[in-house]
């Protein structure tokens, strides 16, 4: 899969860019709130048809404009394909070769881009939700089903919950409570069948640039259950947790929320006996995420095949330099497209090659750069 | 400037689902074209749809009389009876002609978050059908959604202690259907059911 061609027209601070991005490294330079991740997202959304960061549609389009446009020329199992996504008034439409499409999972077969921002690398310290996204955008890519999955979950909870409000109890109340273990514990198989795979291969990679003699752990935790999930089958973790439910019942009703469930878990990062949250430095903390990242993408090969889109937003500059040097070795050893933004050209030198298409972003206007 | 009886019959025609203000005007001047007795015939039709068409007394599917056409048709098994969540629902089954039993429509499902409970359903008028003991097998066809299964469940709670076998319809690939055109939550579900041959 290659990204061939790229033009957007009002998307964020963006008025209108056309650019042929190279084969392997694209390296857009720029200072900050100059619009360098307005161009990453902008990949990001036209594969994902998801924002990057958090926040309404609208918020794409840019200030004044009534509408976003994203459109690329992909290389897709040895077809191009014109894809192109359209925002306008808070809905977005997507196109293929000008035909509407519902989806785009048909065409990029699920997986298409690994993003890696530095609100990812604040992951290991940040709060318990941080991780779960970290480790659900990870099974979305590797098992497409997740998304279906994970929204009938959610589902299951909000009617869950608002039964725990209305004080309903009695019988609808069981019988939502058993839809709700049932979708749990298909949430569970994802997960857990994610990090079987992604915990050895983070563990390898930090070995090679933690710089750290205590290994890397990743265990899922699954909150208020006593019964070990890994090991458990389907149907014996949704009876585990119908268990803990029905314990944790009066307590729910008293608070109005589910306080137990794949929504309340954590993935519990340690290195050797202690939790890298409480005791790893933030350089450490940071070297963990990105094993984790490189774990995904060697994972994601090793599962399709093919390496997906990288887009990596400003990361170099919080990375210590001899980590940033291991990235920028591996980025450009792994043969993925890559898209890297940076505000110092000199911090990723090391991942360009003489094909590299190096491009200046300020305030709003993207142009070529000869190179550095 | 329209007229404003063509402006009222464009407002009535649009807030119809689907079909927004362009399809509406272009109805009405269809309408406004056609021979006066077409008019006068979509009226009556319109009329007597409300006016004539209810619920069956038993199994609360569309009916011009007390009883629906299947409710009193002898040649139906008594025995079983399927429960489906609307009127739609049971015309894609009885469709299908495999089916011999009866039907009972619940107009909904249990949906908290709508708001809606076993009240606002067709449940109590379930039970006392149930009650003369004819039926044997109940065959819940709710929507395979998270409200749909526990409706199911539901159902299932309240029915098995009566004595009645109770069983849910299987889920998973469209026959005739190309494996590749099947979305991955569907194929998923239907490889992690698989049966031995």
């Amino acid at each position: 899969m290659r990204l061939l061609a790229l033009a957007l027209e009002d998307f964020r601070n963006l008025a209108a860019v056309d650019l042929c991005p190279g084969p392997r490294v694209t390296i857009a330079v720029g200072s900050n709130g100059q619009g360098k991740t307005n161009l990453l997202e902008a990949v990001y959304f036209l594969a994902t048809l998801k924002p990057l960061r958090a926040g309404r549609l609208a918020e794409l389009v840019r200030f004044g404009a009534d509408r976003a446009r994203v459109s690329g020329r992909f290389e897709l199992k040895g077809a191009e394909r014109q894809i192109s996504v359209e925002v306008s008034q808070g809905a977005k439409a997507a196109f293929v070769d000008g035909k509407r499409a519902a989806t785009l999972e048909d065409y990029f077969g699920g997986v298409s881009v690994v993003a890696f921002t530095p609100d990812d690398l604040a992951t290991v310290k940040g709060g318990p939700d941080d991780r779960r996204r970290l480790v659900d955008r990870a099974v979305f890519n590797r098992f497409p089903a997740f998304l279906e999955e994970s929204r009938a979950y959610a589902r299951a909870l909000k009617n869950r919950n608002r039964l725990l409000r209305d004080r309903t109890g009695g019988a609808v109340q069981e019988a939502f409570d058993a839809t709700l273990c049932r979708a749990a514990a298909r949430v569970w198989t994802r997960r857990l069948a994610l990090l079987a795979e992604l915990a050895p291969r983070t563990a390898k990679a930090f070995e090679a640039i933690g710089r750290t003699a205590a290994p890397a752990e990743l265990n899922y935790r699954a909150a208020h259950l006593s019964l070990d999930l890994a090991r458990a089958s389907e149907a014996e973790r949704a009876a585990a947790l119908a268990e803990a439910l029905a314990a944790r019942l009066p307590r729910d009703v008293e608070r109005g929320f589910t306080s137990v469930g794949p929504h309340a878990d954590d993935l519990e990062v340690r290195l050797g006996s202690r939790l890298a949250r409480a005791y790893a430095s933030q350089g450490q903390q940071r070297a963990l995420v990105l094993a984790w990242k490189v774990a995904e993408i060697e994972n994601l090969r090793a599962a399709l095949g093919y390496l997906p889109l990288l887009l990596l937003d400003d990361v170099s500059s919080e990375l210590d330099p001899e980590r940033n040097a291991y990235l920028m070795a591996y980025l450009a050893d792994s043969g993925a497209q890559v898209f890297l933004s940076t505000t110092d050209a000199s911090l990723v030198k090391r991942a360009a090659g003489p094909d590299t298409r190096w491009l200046t972003v300020q305030a709003g206007v993207v142009s070529s750069l000869a190179g550095p | 400037m329209t007229p404003d009886p063509l402006n009222r019959l464009v407002a009535e025609l649009a807030k119809l689902p689907g079909i927004g203000e362009k399809t509406a005007q272009r109805l009405a001047f269809h309408i406004l074209r056609a021979p006066p007795e077409y008019a006068r015939d979509l009226s009556k039709a319109v009329l007597e749809v409300v006016e004539k068409v209810r619920l069956c007394s038993r199994c609360f599917a569309l009916t011009e009389a007390d009883l629906c056409p299947l409710c009193l048709d002898p040649r139906r098994d008594e025995s079983a009876l399927c429960v489906v969540e609307g009127i739609a629902d049971q015309m894609a089954i009885e469709k299908t002609r495999e089916f011999k039993g009866r039907y009972h429509v619940l107009h909904g499902v249990l949906s908290p978050l709508d708001g809606v409970g076993p009240d606002q359903l067709r449940l109590k008028e379930l039970l006392t059908r149930l009650e003369d003991g004819r039926v044997e097998e109940v065959i819940v066809a709710t929507n395979p959604d998270i409200e749909g299964e526990a409706t199911a469940l539901y159902l299932t709670r309240l029915l098995k202690p009566m004595g009645l076998k109770v069983s849910r319809i299987a889920q998973g690939l469209p026959m005739g259907g190309d494996l590749e055109f099947a979305d991955p939550a569907t194929l998923a579900r239907a490889l992690s059911g698989r049966r031995e041959l």
